[in-house]
């Protein structure tokens, strides 16, 4: 693994981290920016619109009169800037860069909102919350490890927390606590051919090993396969987006439809991939 | 290292304890509650069945409640026709969906008939095939869509208003245009319940149910011929629910149709249930418009924040219908051709599908608010639209369809407004997504005091369309009641001897035969069959007399060789409208329009008296 090798560990480990976070962020201003991002079910409900009666608003021009969007839609799709900034904040920001460390915090702020927007539309699924406590701690394990370095035992403690919240989301869909959601098996079938039979085995499978993963954390020994094993499939899980989805067929080969899905859960293998190297042996060269 | 093992453990309790907590009190949830299977007892295994009585053929298919390891898989079908039960058919239940299908051939369709379907030794459920209304002056179409259950919008609500509507009517066919299911991982538990719910009034008349995008378990759904489907809101088109899902679906809902006139299966080995039924001579084409759709994503440009929504309103309509762009594909389009010609046992004809042809809609759900256009809609792909409009104008059919959450009354054009045939879009029977029927500009042509969003319009598409009626509920998002979220059912009546179709709307909560009871606004409405083809370009030929009662006539154009169209005359005298500056051929015949009776027909020709052989 050259990647191991010749780099200083601290970068190595910063790096992972940036890496981790500018994709998810600047997956998610993509969402914003070109496609919908979910917040409807957030503001369309009686209560937003007796505060907006209240202070003396027009609902039409709230929501959108005709031709135009209302105020509603114009905020929502700015909120791309947010994630904009803090993605390149993932790059620009240093341990003393007091601003840049607040838009990475803004980035996991709104994050966190966007998931609740989900889990409220998912009619209050709990995994879907949980799945996405990886992209939601991104920004906030690269601010630790800037401010307090990466190898501090918070930014370490949050990391793990961050993995287990992934895995632990996924692993309930996969072993069928929750429906599974319908992608899995398309993906499943797209991707490995698999009748449904087989994909029923191959996911309950898979949603087992992501229990055993948040398990395997606690034991020294065998938490460095844990991460290993977490980057892998972390990373194939991400990368099956587009891979199920994208067609030469299809304008931009589908690209603008399908390669943010990859993006934006670059914490789902980046994160792994900072606990694999922060675990991982180091030679005098190498500190 | 003490530390980091403490957190972890700490983390692993906290998630693997809320996952369980969460999973307790999921269970727990009114919504659930209303999908829990019921345990019932021996015999009470049968939960509902659906039948269909086409060309003397009985298909009625059985659902059962979930068996036991060991339990008898046979059922049985017994009748009573005055001289005790006898048996007429016996069958192995089908798993996944414990669906149970017979099929009777020669069955006499004169005389209702008392039916009773059992399992084991004690399960039964009785109900009536009722005899075919071919006497009958006028047959009654009860129609609904949207059957969500989902508490928030009033969806928990008894269903018995439309039972007791439906009884005091006396409908001869109920229509399920869609979505009797909502729930897109649990079809059985949501179906046993759409039974419970319905099976008083579905056990005594023949039944058309077809399955929508929710009951295949996915929002939207662009077949694209059995597709596998990967994208969220599944725009990329084909199905996300594995196949075997989406055949039970098929199984559960459209097994008791009568047989599929093509059934050649589509990917993934799912099957294709377009069909005809002719019941009461009402010949009703059912349509799968859903099924080989394209997907709009990646193949149209983007106009919007979602790939099948078009939010700029200076977008040009054109680059969007792209080339290859299917909606009901060569195979219904083909079918419809040959049913549209074929007037046997027909006075006249309809259309049951899933949605309308236009983009009927332009406010929807949420705070996203305005759409311009909905690729959900038939309106796109607009030549596919325009293909099955030309193919549903010339046998006169008028299209039932659902889905748009909005009840609305169209007369789709397409080369000019008013060329083609009238829809009716029933309200849904608990409204989950609200629209709005709003077009920033006043119609033209409206009738005299008709609302400003009546009249000619185009849609988003750019699709010519009329409209006549649309029950707009209120406009504030969360009105909790049935009825200001333009909730209810359709009836539609079709008068064969003075062929005429009227439209009703009604809200939920009413009693439909009380005098004071009113529809909804621009409802009720009656049509001629008629109307389903009369351009008003078009003008009047000749009167031809024949010397026959309602024979089927033909107009074949003489330089392009095409149908115009096929009806069952009116009566024993024909007045045809046709376009001017064109020569037709005539065909007529008693059943079939077999012989030629006069050439060189067009507008102005003189009237003639025609001897049928």
């Amino acid at each position: 693994m050259s990647f191991f090798k010749g780099f200083n560990q601290e970068l190595k480990l910063i790096l992972s981290l940036r890496v981790g976070a500018f994709l998810c962020l600047l997956g998610w201003a993509w969402v914003h920016f070109y496609w919908e991002a979910p917040y409807a079910i957030l503001v369309w409900n009686e209560t937003v619109f007796s505060w907006v009666e209240r202070g003396g608003g027009d609902w039409e021009k709230f929501v959108g009169t005709g031709s135009n969007d209302g105020l509603l839609q114009q905020v929502v799709r700015q909120l791309f800037w947010i994630f904009l900034i803090a993605a390149a904040a993932s790059f620009a920001a240093r341990k003393c860069s007091i601003w840049k460390l607040i838009a990475l915090l803004m980035g996991s702020l709104f994050l966190i909102i966007l998931f609740y927007a989900r889990y409220l539309e998912s009619q209050q699924q709990l995994p879907i919350l949980i799945e996405h406590g990886g992209q939601a701690l991104m920004p906030i394990i690269l601010v630790l490890a800037l401010k307090f370095g990466p190898r501090c035992p918070l930014t370490q403690h949050v990391a793990i927390l961050a993995v287990m919240l992934t895995f632990a989301g996924h692993g309930a869909y996969a072993l069928g606590l929750w429906p599974t959601p319908a992608n899995y098996f398309a993906m499943t079938k797209l991707i490995l051919g698999l009748d449904f039979e087989a994909s029923v085995v191959f996911l309950k499978f898979a949603g087992v090993m992501d229990f055993l993963i948040c398990v395997g954390f606690l034991f020294t020994k065998l938490r460095r396969v844990s991460a290993g094993y977490a980057f892998c499939w972390g990373l194939l899980t991400a990368l099956a987006r587009p891979l199920a989805g994208m067609s030469f067929d299809l304008h931009y080969w589908g690209a603008d439809q399908f390669i943010h899905e990859a993006m934006l859960r670059a914490p789902h293998f980046m994160v792994p991939l900072y606990l694999l190297v922060l675990w991982h042996p180091v030679s005098e060269h190498e500190s | 290292m003490k530390g980091s093992k403490w957190f972890s453990i700490l983390s692993l309790i906290l998630i693997f304890g809320g996952l369980a907590l969460s999973q307790q009190n999921d269970q727990k949830k009114k919504g659930r509650n209303l999908l829990e299977i019921p345990v019932v007892k021996e015999d009470e295994t049968i939960c509902f069945a659906l039948y269909t009585v086409h060309d003397q053929t009985l298909k009625l298919t059985a659902q059962l409640y979930p068996l036991q390891e060991g339990d008898s898989k046979k059922v049985r079908l017994e009748i009573n026709e005055g001289e005790g039960w006898k048996l007429v058919a016996e069958t192995e239940i089908v798993n996944p969906g414990w669906t149970a299908p017979f099929r009777v051939e020669n069955w006499d369709d004169t005389t209702s008939v008392a039916y009773r379907v059992l399992h084991g030794p004690s399960a039964k459920y009785e109900g009536t095939i009722r005899k075919n209304p071919k006497d009958q002056e006028e047959v009654v179409v009860a129609a609904f869509t949207g059957n969500s259950i989902h508490p928030g919008h009033g969806g928990d609500i008894s269903r018995q208003d439309l039972i007791d509507n439906v009884k005091k009517v006396d409908a001869d066919l109920l229509f399920f245009s869609g979505d009797q299911v909502y729930d897109h991982h649990r079809h059985l538990a949501a179906w046993l319940k759409f039974g419970r719910d319905f099976g008083e009034i579905i056990k005594d008349r023949p039944t058309v149910c077809l399955p929508d995008d929710h009951d295949a378990g996915q929002p939207n759904l662009w077949g694209e011929s059995g597709k596998v489907s990967t994208l969220a809101g599944a725009s990329d088109g084909g199905y996300s629910r594995p196949a075997e899902y989406v055949r039970e679906v098929e199984r559960a809902q459209t097994s008791h149709l009568p047989d599929p006139v093509d059934p050649h299966q589509i990917q993934q080995g799912i099957g294709v249930w377009f069909t005809n039924l002719n019941w009461g001579e009402v010949d009703f084409a059912i349509i799968e418009d859903r099924k080989f759709k394209t997907g709009p994503a990646g193949r149209v440009p983007k106009q919007g924040p979602r790939p099948d929504h078009i939010r700029n309103p200076e977008y040009d309509p054109a680059s969007v219908d792209v080339d290859g762009a299917i909606l009901l594909g060569e195979r219904q389009l083909k079918f419809l051709e040959d049913w549209g010609n074929d007037w046997q046992d027909t006075k006249m004809k309809a259309a049951l599908s899933a949605t309308i042809f236009c983009g009927g809609a332009h406010i929807h759900g949420g705070a996203n608010g305005r759409l311009h256009a909905d690729m959900d809609s038939n309106g796109w792909p607009q030549a596919g639209r325009n293909r099955a409009l030309a193919a549903l104008r010339k046998s006169f059919a008028f299209h039932l369809a659902g889905d748009q959450h909005l009840a609305t009354i169209f007369q789709h054009g397409i080369d000019e407004f008013r060329d083609a045939i009238w829809s009716f879009c029933v309200p849904s029977i608990a409204n989950l997504y609200l629209r709005w029927w709003e077009p920033l500009e006043a119609g033209a042509n409206r009738e005299i005091d008709a609302p400003e969003y009546t009249g000619d319009h185009l849609d988003g598409f750019a699709n010519k369309v009329t409209n006549f009626a649309a029950a707009n509920p209120e406009k504030k998002p969360m009105g909790k009641l049935l009825n200001t979220r333009s909730a209810g059912f359709g009836i539609v009546r079709f008068n064969k001897a003075q062929r005429t179709i009227t439209m009703e709307c009604w809200p939920r909560n009413v009693d439909i035969t009380d005098p004071k009871a009113k529809q909804y606004d621009g409802w009720p409405r009656t049509i001629s069959q008629f109307d389903n083809y009369n351009p008003t370009s078009w003008q009047k030929s000749g009167v031809f007399l024949f010397d026959r009662k309602e024979p089927v006539v033909q107009l074949i154009d003489e330089q392009t060789k095409e149908i115009l169209y096929t009806v069952r005359v009116k009566g024993s005298s024909f007045e045809p409208t046709l376009p001017v500056g064109k020569s037709f051929t005539l065909k007529a015949g008693v059943d079939h329009p077999s012989q030629v009776v006069a050439t060189g027909v067009k507008v102005g020709s003189a009237s003639e008296r025609i001897i049928l052989k």
